[in-house]
Protein backbone atom coordinates (compact mmCIF):
# COMPACT_ATOMS: atom_id res chain seq x y z
CA UNK A 1 0.00 0.00 0.00
CA UNK A 2 2.60 2.38 0.83
CA UNK A 3 4.81 1.35 -2.11
CA UNK A 4 1.73 2.38 -4.49
CA UNK A 5 1.24 5.54 -2.72
CA UNK A 6 4.95 6.10 -3.37
CA UNK A 7 4.39 5.51 -7.08
CA UNK A 8 1.03 7.79 -7.14
CA UNK A 9 2.98 10.54 -5.29
CA UNK A 10 5.90 9.51 -8.14
CA UNK A 11 3.37 9.88 -10.97
CA UNK A 12 1.36 12.94 -9.76
CA UNK A 13 4.91 14.79 -9.64
CA UNK A 14 5.67 13.41 -12.93
CA UNK A 15 2.80 14.77 -14.47
CA UNK A 16 2.77 18.08 -12.61
CA UNK A 17 6.12 18.74 -13.18
CA UNK A 18 5.53 17.89 -17.13
CA UNK A 19 2.30 20.43 -17.07
CA UNK A 20 4.61 22.62 -15.68
CA UNK A 21 7.23 22.41 -18.10
CA UNK A 22 4.70 22.59 -21.07
CA UNK A 23 3.03 25.79 -19.65
CA UNK A 24 6.59 27.42 -18.72
CA UNK A 25 6.59 29.83 -21.17
CA UNK A 26 2.87 30.71 -21.03
CA UNK A 27 0.11 30.29 -23.81
CA UNK A 28 -0.41 31.40 -27.32
CA UNK A 29 -4.35 32.93 -27.30
CA UNK A 30 -6.27 33.61 -30.58
CA UNK A 31 -9.10 35.21 -30.42
CA UNK A 32 -11.14 36.06 -34.06
CA UNK A 33 -14.71 37.26 -34.52
CA UNK A 34 -16.21 37.91 -38.02
CA UNK A 35 -18.91 40.57 -37.95
CA UNK A 36 -20.35 38.96 -40.69
CA UNK A 37 -24.19 38.12 -40.81
CA UNK A 38 -22.78 34.44 -40.77
CA UNK A 39 -20.68 35.58 -37.28
CA UNK A 40 -17.73 33.26 -36.21
CA UNK A 41 -15.54 33.22 -33.17
CA UNK A 42 -12.44 31.44 -33.10
CA UNK A 43 -10.40 30.64 -30.24
CA UNK A 44 -7.17 28.84 -29.64
CA UNK A 45 -5.39 28.95 -26.28
CA UNK A 46 -2.23 26.34 -26.74
CA UNK A 47 1.03 26.31 -24.99
CA UNK A 48 3.43 28.40 -25.86
CA UNK A 49 6.19 25.79 -25.62
CA UNK A 50 4.66 23.61 -28.31
CA UNK A 51 5.42 26.01 -31.15
CA UNK A 52 9.22 25.74 -31.24
CA UNK A 53 8.50 22.02 -30.63
CA UNK A 54 6.44 21.97 -33.94
CA UNK A 55 9.05 23.86 -35.29
CA UNK A 56 11.71 21.48 -34.75
CA UNK A 57 9.63 19.08 -36.58
CA UNK A 58 9.29 21.24 -39.79
CA UNK A 59 11.90 19.56 -42.29
CA UNK A 60 15.03 22.11 -42.42
CA UNK A 61 15.18 22.09 -46.14
CA UNK A 62 11.35 23.62 -45.90
CA UNK A 63 13.26 26.75 -44.19
CA UNK A 64 16.81 26.22 -45.07
CA UNK A 65 16.17 30.02 -47.30
CA UNK A 66 14.24 31.41 -44.43
CA UNK A 67 16.65 30.09 -42.23
CA UNK A 68 19.41 31.55 -43.91
CA UNK A 69 17.83 35.44 -44.22
CA UNK A 70 16.98 35.17 -40.77
CA UNK A 71 20.02 34.23 -38.94
CA UNK A 72 22.33 37.25 -39.89
CA UNK A 73 19.42 39.30 -38.19
CA UNK A 74 19.66 36.98 -35.30
CA UNK A 75 21.92 39.00 -32.95
CA UNK A 76 19.30 42.34 -33.51
CA UNK A 77 16.48 39.87 -33.17
CA UNK A 78 18.06 38.57 -29.92
CA UNK A 79 18.71 41.86 -28.74
CA UNK A 80 15.13 42.96 -29.42
CA UNK A 81 13.08 40.63 -27.79
CA UNK A 82 15.85 40.74 -24.63
CA UNK A 83 15.23 44.25 -24.32
CA UNK A 84 11.49 44.04 -24.94
CA UNK A 85 11.16 41.15 -22.21
CA UNK A 86 13.16 43.34 -19.72
CA UNK A 87 10.90 46.42 -21.17
CA UNK A 88 7.85 47.76 -18.56
CA UNK A 89 4.40 46.91 -20.07
CA UNK A 90 3.83 49.51 -22.76
CA UNK A 91 1.88 49.83 -26.18
CA UNK A 92 4.66 49.85 -28.86
CA UNK A 93 2.09 50.88 -31.26
CA UNK A 94 -1.42 52.42 -31.74
CA UNK A 95 -2.42 52.99 -35.23
CA UNK A 96 -6.36 54.62 -36.01
CA UNK A 97 -7.99 55.48 -38.92
CA UNK A 98 -11.78 55.00 -40.16
CA UNK A 99 -13.27 51.72 -39.29
CA UNK A 100 -9.95 50.22 -38.03
CA UNK A 101 -7.99 50.03 -34.75
CA UNK A 102 -4.12 48.43 -34.50
CA UNK A 103 -2.71 48.16 -30.83
CA UNK A 104 0.25 46.36 -30.94
CA UNK A 105 1.58 46.27 -27.10
CA UNK A 106 4.13 44.41 -24.95
CA UNK A 107 1.91 42.91 -21.37
CA UNK A 108 3.28 41.18 -18.68
CA UNK A 109 5.72 38.81 -20.96
CA UNK A 110 3.85 38.88 -23.88
CA UNK A 111 3.42 40.58 -27.23
CA UNK A 112 -0.53 41.21 -27.97
CA UNK A 113 -1.42 42.58 -31.19
CA UNK A 114 -5.20 43.66 -31.29
CA UNK A 115 -7.02 44.67 -34.63
CA UNK A 116 -10.34 45.99 -34.80
CA UNK A 117 -11.82 46.47 -37.86
CA UNK A 118 -15.86 46.51 -40.20
CA UNK A 119 -15.46 42.91 -40.82
CA UNK A 120 -13.31 41.42 -37.93
CA UNK A 121 -11.91 41.63 -34.25
CA UNK A 122 -8.48 39.62 -33.93
CA UNK A 123 -6.67 39.25 -30.97
CA UNK A 124 -3.18 37.47 -30.84
CA UNK A 125 -1.23 37.13 -27.59
CA UNK A 126 2.61 35.23 -27.65
CA UNK A 127 4.80 34.97 -25.01
CA UNK A 128 8.40 36.92 -25.74
CA UNK A 129 10.01 33.51 -24.71
CA UNK A 130 7.85 31.56 -26.90
CA UNK A 131 9.11 33.85 -30.02
CA UNK A 132 12.93 34.09 -28.95
CA UNK A 133 12.78 29.92 -29.44
CA UNK A 134 10.60 29.50 -31.91
CA UNK A 135 13.06 32.27 -34.07
CA UNK A 136 15.84 30.61 -32.56
CA UNK A 137 14.69 27.07 -33.65
CA UNK A 138 13.61 28.39 -37.40
CA UNK A 139 16.93 30.40 -37.48
CA UNK A 140 19.05 27.03 -36.64
CA UNK A 141 17.30 25.08 -39.33
CA UNK A 142 19.44 26.01 -41.95
CA UNK A 143 22.44 24.90 -39.97
CA UNK A 144 21.01 21.37 -40.09
CA UNK A 145 19.95 22.07 -43.75
CA UNK A 146 23.91 22.74 -43.90
CA UNK A 147 24.43 19.40 -41.85
CA UNK A 148 22.50 17.24 -44.51
CA UNK A 149 24.02 18.53 -47.14
CA UNK A 150 27.30 17.98 -46.47
CA UNK A 151 28.13 21.59 -45.76
CA UNK A 152 28.34 22.11 -50.01
CA UNK A 153 26.11 24.93 -50.18
CA UNK A 154 27.26 28.44 -50.13
CA UNK B 1 10.11 10.23 7.33
CA UNK B 2 10.45 8.96 3.90
CA UNK B 3 6.98 10.11 2.98
CA UNK B 4 7.82 13.31 4.51
CA UNK B 5 10.92 13.67 2.02
CA UNK B 6 8.90 12.59 -0.93
CA UNK B 7 5.57 14.76 -0.03
CA UNK B 8 8.88 18.13 0.19
CA UNK B 9 10.73 16.81 -2.89
CA UNK B 10 7.14 17.15 -4.99
CA UNK B 11 6.27 20.56 -3.45
CA UNK B 12 9.80 21.78 -4.59
CA UNK B 13 9.32 20.41 -7.88
CA UNK B 14 5.94 21.92 -8.28
CA UNK B 15 6.62 24.87 -7.00
CA UNK B 16 10.01 25.47 -8.94
CA UNK B 17 7.68 24.18 -12.24
CA UNK B 18 4.99 26.80 -11.18
CA UNK B 19 7.68 29.90 -10.87
CA UNK B 20 9.10 29.30 -14.14
CA UNK B 21 5.85 29.83 -15.74
CA UNK B 22 5.53 33.05 -13.70
CA UNK B 23 5.74 36.00 -16.40
CA UNK B 24 8.78 37.84 -15.83
CA UNK B 25 8.19 41.95 -15.35
CA UNK B 26 10.20 45.18 -15.69
CA UNK B 27 12.76 45.42 -13.24
CA UNK B 28 12.56 49.05 -12.82
CA UNK B 29 10.55 52.52 -13.78
CA UNK B 30 13.10 54.33 -14.78
CA UNK B 31 12.48 53.90 -18.28
CA UNK B 32 12.11 56.29 -20.85
CA UNK B 33 10.26 56.47 -24.30
CA UNK B 34 10.78 57.88 -27.18
CA UNK B 35 6.98 58.95 -28.25
CA UNK B 36 5.94 59.92 -31.64
CA UNK B 37 2.35 61.04 -32.20
CA UNK B 38 1.14 61.65 -35.85
CA UNK B 39 -2.31 62.83 -36.08
CA UNK B 40 -3.89 63.55 -40.03
CA UNK B 41 -7.52 65.33 -39.29
CA UNK B 42 -8.07 65.30 -43.01
CA UNK B 43 -7.58 61.41 -42.96
CA UNK B 44 -8.82 61.23 -39.55
CA UNK B 45 -5.57 58.70 -38.78
CA UNK B 46 -3.63 58.63 -36.16
CA UNK B 47 -0.99 56.78 -35.78
CA UNK B 48 0.99 56.43 -32.03
CA UNK B 49 4.81 55.00 -31.34
CA UNK B 50 6.16 54.23 -27.94
CA UNK B 51 9.34 53.25 -27.82
CA UNK B 52 11.40 51.87 -24.79
CA UNK B 53 15.19 53.27 -25.10
CA UNK B 54 16.69 50.75 -23.08
CA UNK B 55 15.11 48.76 -26.56
CA UNK B 56 16.06 50.97 -28.83
CA UNK B 57 19.70 51.13 -26.92
CA UNK B 58 20.29 47.50 -27.02
CA UNK B 59 19.01 46.91 -30.69
CA UNK B 60 21.56 49.95 -32.39
CA UNK B 61 24.90 48.67 -31.54
CA UNK B 62 23.42 44.62 -33.32
CA UNK B 63 22.74 46.55 -36.75
CA UNK B 64 25.35 46.30 -39.41
CA UNK B 65 23.65 47.19 -42.80
CA UNK B 66 25.34 49.58 -45.31
CA UNK B 67 26.92 53.03 -43.11
CA UNK B 68 25.36 51.54 -40.00
CA UNK B 69 27.95 49.52 -38.29
CA UNK B 70 27.64 49.33 -34.32
CA UNK B 71 25.86 51.96 -33.74
CA UNK B 72 27.69 54.05 -35.74
CA UNK B 73 26.98 56.06 -38.92
CA UNK B 74 29.89 56.35 -41.89
CA UNK B 75 29.61 59.87 -43.22
CA UNK B 76 31.52 59.90 -46.72
CA UNK B 77 33.54 63.02 -47.02
CA UNK B 78 31.54 64.94 -49.67
CA UNK B 79 28.28 64.33 -47.29
CA UNK B 80 30.55 66.43 -45.03
CA UNK B 81 31.77 68.94 -47.47
CA UNK B 82 35.39 69.13 -45.77
CA UNK B 83 33.44 70.64 -42.79
CA UNK B 84 34.88 70.57 -39.33
CA UNK B 85 31.77 69.51 -37.75
CA UNK B 86 33.73 68.82 -34.02
CA UNK B 87 34.85 71.92 -34.18
CA UNK B 88 32.06 73.98 -34.93
CA UNK B 89 29.79 71.94 -32.75
CA UNK B 90 32.61 72.81 -30.29
CA UNK B 91 32.45 77.01 -31.06
CA UNK B 92 28.57 76.33 -30.64
CA UNK B 93 29.01 74.60 -27.03
CA UNK B 94 30.88 77.29 -25.92
CA UNK B 95 29.31 80.03 -27.19
CA UNK B 96 26.63 81.88 -25.18
CA UNK B 97 22.74 81.32 -26.14
CA UNK B 98 22.62 83.32 -29.16
CA UNK B 99 20.46 83.34 -32.47
CA UNK B 100 22.82 82.03 -34.87
CA UNK B 101 21.18 82.01 -38.24
CA UNK B 102 18.16 83.82 -38.83
CA UNK B 103 16.23 84.34 -42.64
CA UNK B 104 13.58 86.03 -43.39
CA UNK B 105 11.67 84.79 -46.89
CA UNK B 106 8.25 85.96 -48.15
CA UNK B 107 7.10 82.60 -47.75
CA UNK B 108 9.34 81.37 -45.21
CA UNK B 109 10.73 82.56 -41.93
CA UNK B 110 14.28 80.23 -40.59
CA UNK B 111 15.68 80.59 -37.35
CA UNK B 112 18.49 78.51 -35.81
CA UNK B 113 19.76 79.45 -31.75
CA UNK B 114 20.94 77.78 -28.55
CA UNK B 115 18.92 78.23 -25.91
CA UNK B 116 19.35 76.66 -22.30
CA UNK B 117 21.87 73.68 -23.65
CA UNK B 118 19.28 72.93 -26.84
CA UNK B 119 20.10 73.75 -30.44
CA UNK B 120 16.87 75.17 -31.41
CA UNK B 121 15.48 75.00 -34.78
CA UNK B 122 12.40 76.93 -35.67
CA UNK B 123 11.14 76.85 -39.61
CA UNK B 124 7.72 78.54 -40.78
CA UNK B 125 6.54 78.29 -43.77
CA UNK B 126 3.71 80.17 -45.28
CA UNK B 127 3.05 78.91 -48.56
CA UNK B 128 -0.22 77.04 -49.48
CA UNK B 129 1.43 74.05 -48.01
CA UNK B 130 1.68 76.39 -44.76
CA UNK B 131 3.49 74.99 -41.78
CA UNK B 132 5.47 75.52 -38.23
CA UNK B 133 7.97 73.02 -37.49
CA UNK B 134 10.17 73.39 -34.11
CA UNK B 135 13.21 70.96 -33.79
CA UNK B 136 15.32 71.44 -30.15
CA UNK B 137 17.72 68.75 -29.67
CA UNK B 138 19.96 68.87 -26.30
CA UNK B 139 23.08 70.19 -26.91
CA UNK B 140 24.26 66.91 -24.82
CA UNK B 141 23.38 64.91 -27.65
CA UNK B 142 24.20 66.62 -30.49
CA UNK B 143 27.73 66.19 -28.13
CA UNK B 144 27.56 62.62 -28.62
CA UNK B 145 26.52 62.24 -31.46
CA UNK B 146 29.67 63.55 -32.76
CA UNK B 147 32.14 61.82 -29.84
CA UNK B 148 33.47 59.33 -31.58
CA UNK B 149 37.52 59.35 -32.21
CA UNK B 150 36.64 59.59 -36.45
CA UNK B 151 35.46 62.70 -38.26
CA UNK B 152 33.31 61.09 -40.67
CA UNK B 153 31.40 59.06 -38.11
CA UNK B 154 28.02 59.80 -36.06
CA UNK B 155 27.78 57.99 -33.28
CA UNK B 156 23.59 57.52 -33.16
CA UNK B 157 23.98 54.88 -30.29
CA UNK B 158 26.09 57.74 -28.08
CA UNK B 159 23.22 59.81 -29.10
CA UNK B 160 20.60 57.69 -27.77
CA UNK B 161 22.88 56.95 -24.66
CA UNK B 162 22.67 61.08 -23.96
CA UNK B 163 18.72 61.11 -24.96
CA UNK B 164 17.86 58.88 -22.35
CA UNK B 165 19.87 60.46 -19.85
CA UNK B 166 18.70 63.66 -20.51
CA UNK B 167 15.82 65.11 -19.07
CA UNK B 168 11.44 64.81 -20.86
CA UNK B 169 12.25 66.68 -23.84
CA UNK B 170 9.98 67.81 -26.91
CA UNK B 171 12.08 67.01 -30.16
CA UNK B 172 9.92 67.62 -32.78
CA UNK B 173 6.67 69.08 -33.97
CA UNK B 174 5.29 69.39 -37.51
CA UNK B 175 1.91 71.26 -37.28
CA UNK B 176 -0.05 72.45 -40.42
CA UNK B 177 -3.72 73.13 -41.19
CA UNK B 178 -4.24 69.29 -41.14
CA UNK B 179 -1.29 67.48 -40.01
CA UNK B 180 0.51 67.27 -36.22
CA UNK B 181 3.42 65.71 -35.78
CA UNK B 182 4.91 65.55 -32.50
CA UNK B 183 8.39 63.85 -31.05
CA UNK B 184 9.13 63.72 -27.27
CA UNK B 185 10.84 61.77 -24.97
CA UNK B 186 9.94 61.17 -21.06
CA UNK B 187 9.45 58.31 -18.46
CA UNK B 188 5.63 57.69 -19.09
CA UNK B 189 4.99 54.61 -20.84
CA UNK B 190 1.44 54.93 -21.86
CA UNK B 191 0.49 58.85 -22.31
CA UNK B 192 -2.99 59.85 -23.75
CA UNK B 193 -3.51 59.50 -27.47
Amino acid sequence: MVLLGKIALGMFGTVVAGVGLICSEGFIEVNVVTKQPDQHHVVVIAPAMLVPIAAHFIPPDKLDHGARELKQYMPTVRAALEGLDDADDVTLVEVTEPGQHVVVKKEGGSVIVNVVDRDETVYVSTPIRAIESTVEQVANASDHAHDQDGGDYQ
Amino acid sequence: MRKTASILAVMILTGATAASSIPTFGAGNTERYLHVRVQDSKEGESVAVNLPLSIAEKVLPTVNKGKLQGGVVHIDNAEMNDIDIKALLEAIRTSPDNEFVTVKQKDQDVRVAKSNGNIIIHVVQRDKDAQKVDVTVPMKVVDALFSTAKNDEVDVAAALRALSDAGDSLLVTVESATEHVKIWVDSNGNPAQ
